[in-house]
């Protein structure tokens, strides 16, 4: 498997330039912008319906035109939400960030380790990594293990530690490690009388980083996008993630359409009006809206970094 | 003699390990996260052979051997339609994906306006980003009844959302599946198309090749390892599936579990409703070692085909 790294030099595109664009061009120039446009038309449509007026959402429909029904009420109505919303936001950056950083740190270490020529205990840990993807216990045994053993109800660590290590990501690394940072550097490093943790902060983390990104990139989108830990766990307002909020968002949508007469009070909490259609995408953009930002300075990294290599060896 | 044999044996290993010291204190906070996160909890597992009771526990609870099991075989109803699901997702997905994930990286790879290519693949993969959570918003906006947009382009009244849109709900899954995935599944795909030594094509050119041909004895081929091993990681989690998919972007309605219960939407709804944690567990354990047997059998499979891209 490790033939499949990528490390020959990208293809050179002298190999295109005496080529004229043909009709065969056009036409796959052209599927594919289709699927482009299917891909990225519903993001656009998110965007859109988060800055039209409501009453047109209500009487048109969601529309990717609103012509001139433009409107920031949806935006306002989201910042409404004011501090759960900030609070939301600290707490999905807080886990983000702590995981991702933790994670990779202790991953990297672990794959480092597991590659040193000579260590015979890697073995064991290679295998001690890989059974968790061929056998786990499931949600529920993760579930009653966490709660009532380990006593971790509502908190935060439910959120960071169940998805910090990975053995997708070890293996990732693992492969970089192997493949892409050569051997006799190490070597020299404790030739020169480098300690093993000087050798491996000074020397191979560094060079570890273009797939430090790739695997950090989309550690931190995991941590993003997790809703199913928070919904499992979380009940305290001041540690729902923004993913748990767009899910409360939607069943206060339900809840509202279902119940005819809401009490006034009931209103009230709920800033006043009824959750609608524009602010819901609002919220959407909000929780989306940094990663999209994000995403571009990282993507180089993908191809780079995120090269699959086998455990065994 | 053997005897003494291995205790050299051991206390090379000893040695060995105290001179790596650094190397196991570098390993262990990631193996203890691994013994607390991910194997202490297969012990959770024994509950498919008990009867859940809040009180006394996981280990207080009373045996109840495969009563379990027998209740989930009995109320053939849900488990068969669940386990069916599961897998006919896995099949279309798998099918539908990679066939799309490798058409996309070849045209993509082909395609010599290379800045408009770039610019593509680059809000292709936007989708993958998106939890579930926000993505059931924005499927909603395509399906709901009054303001969704399928229903107010083609002036139509589908129910989606009801039981009456049950037929339906293969077809949205897998589009849905599609939109997000494809675009980030391609990119492993073109690192390997990226790779290949283009005197290849060069060579093919002079001998009068076509595109066609040449892609579909240069590319192709090349790409199949990738494909191998792509599939190989995949049939390891036939058992499980996405759950956002199923649980969010099918708001979690009832009238339609018959087109979109899986395995692991059940097992959430038990957790978050409640359910029976016995029967739940069950199932788990029928999914983690089906799971298993079908990873140990397509490694098995590659191993015999191409031993250099088995997983282990």
């Amino acid at each position: 498997m490790q033939k499949t790294a990528v490390q020959q030099p990208p293809k050179k595109l002298s190999m295109h330039e005496h080529k004229k664009i043909g009709p065969g061009q056009i036409i796959l120039l052209f599927l594919i912008m289709l699927f482009t446009i299917f891909c990225f038309a519903p993001v656009l449509l998110v965007f859109i319906s988060a800055f039209t007026e409501e009453t047109w959402i209500n009487s048109n429909g969601f529309t990717f035109f609103p012509g001139t029904h433009w409107s920031m009420n949806g935006m306002n109505s989201v910042l409404r939400y004011g501090s759960q919303l900030l609070q939301s936001y600290l707490v999905t950056i807080g886990i983000t960030v702590v995981g991702t950083f933790f994670g990779l740190l202790i991953m990297s270490m672990y794959a480092y380790s597991i590659s040193r020529p000579g260590f015979r205990f890697a073995r064991f840990l290679s295998v001690f990594v890989l059974i968790p993807m061929l056998f786990n216990g499931g949600q529920l045994s993760g579930y009653i293990v966490f709660t009532s053993w380990y006593g971790l109800k509502d908190s935060l660590l439910l959120l960071i530690l169940p998805l910090c290590v990975t053995t997708m990501n070890v293996i990732i690394l693992r492969t970089y490690i192997a493949n892409s940072i050569p051997g006799e550097l190490m070597e020299a490093a404790t030739i020169d009388g480098a300690g093993d943790y000087r050798t491996f902060f000074q020397i191979t983390l560094p060079l570890l980083k273009p797939s430090l990104a790739a695997v950090g990139f989309m550690m931190a989108t995991a941590y993003w996008n997790d809703w199913q830990n928070a919904q499992l766990y979380i009940t305290t307002n001041a540690k729902k993630p923004l993913q748990l909020l767009l899910i409360n968002i939607q069943k206060s949508i339900e809840f509202l359409l279902n119940n005819n007469n809401v009490p006034a009070s009931v209103r009230a909490a709920m800033g006043g009006t009824i959750p609608q259609y524009s602010s819901t995408m609002a919220t959407v953009v909000v929780v989306i809206a940094p990663i999209m930002i994000v995403y571009p300075f990282f993507q180089k990294y993908f191809v780079k970094g995120l090269t699959v290599g086998s455990v065994k060896g | 003699m053997q005897k003494t044999v291995r205790k050299k044996a051991n206390s090379g290993f000893f040695a060995n390990l105290w001179k790596h010291r650094a190397h196991v204190v570098m390993a262990l906070p990631a193996f203890l996260v691994l013994l607390f996160i991910m194997y202490v909890p297969m012990i959770g597992l024994t509950l498919a052979f008990k009867k859940y009771d809040y009180s006394a526990g996981l280990f207080g609870s009373p045996w109840v051997n495969f009563d379990n099991f027998k209740f989930l075989i009995a109320s053939k109803g849900e488990f068969f339609l669940m386990t069916k699901n599961t897998l006919m997702y896995y099949v279309i997905f798998t099918l539908v994906g990679t066939i799309l994930n490798v058409a996309i990286a070849i045209g993509i790879d082909q395609l010599v306006f290379k800045r408009m290519a770039k610019t593509m693949q680059t809000l292709m993969i936007i989708p993958v980003f998106i939890s579930y959570a926000a993505v059931q918003f924005i499927v909603f906006a395509f399906l709901d009844r009054n303001t969704g947009m399928i229903n107010n382009v083609f002036g139509t009244n589908y129910r989606f959302y009801a039981k009456a849109g049950l037929q339906y709900w293969p077809l949205i899954l897998t589009v849905v599946k599609v939109w997000k995935d494809t675009g980030y599944g391609s990119v492993l795909y073109m690192s390997v198309l990226s790779g290949i030594d283009t005197s290849l094509y060069e060579a093919a050119d002079i001998d009068g090749a076509n595109k066609f041909q040449q892609i579909r004895h240069i590319t192709i081929p090349s790409l199949i390892p990738m494909v191998t091993v792509m599939l190989l990681l995949s049939v390891g989690n036939l058992m499980h599936s996405d759950t956002g998919l199923f649980y969010q972007v099918t708001r979690n309605i009832g009238q339609l579990y018959d087109a979109t219960e899986v395995i692991d939407s059940y097992v959430l709804n038990s957790i978050l409703n409640s359910g029976n944690f016995g029967y739940t567990a069950a199932a788990s354990l029928f999914q983690s070692v089906v799971g298993l047997l079908l990873m140990l059998f397509a490694n098995w499979m590659v191993r015999r085909i191409e031993p250099e891209n088995a997983l282990f």
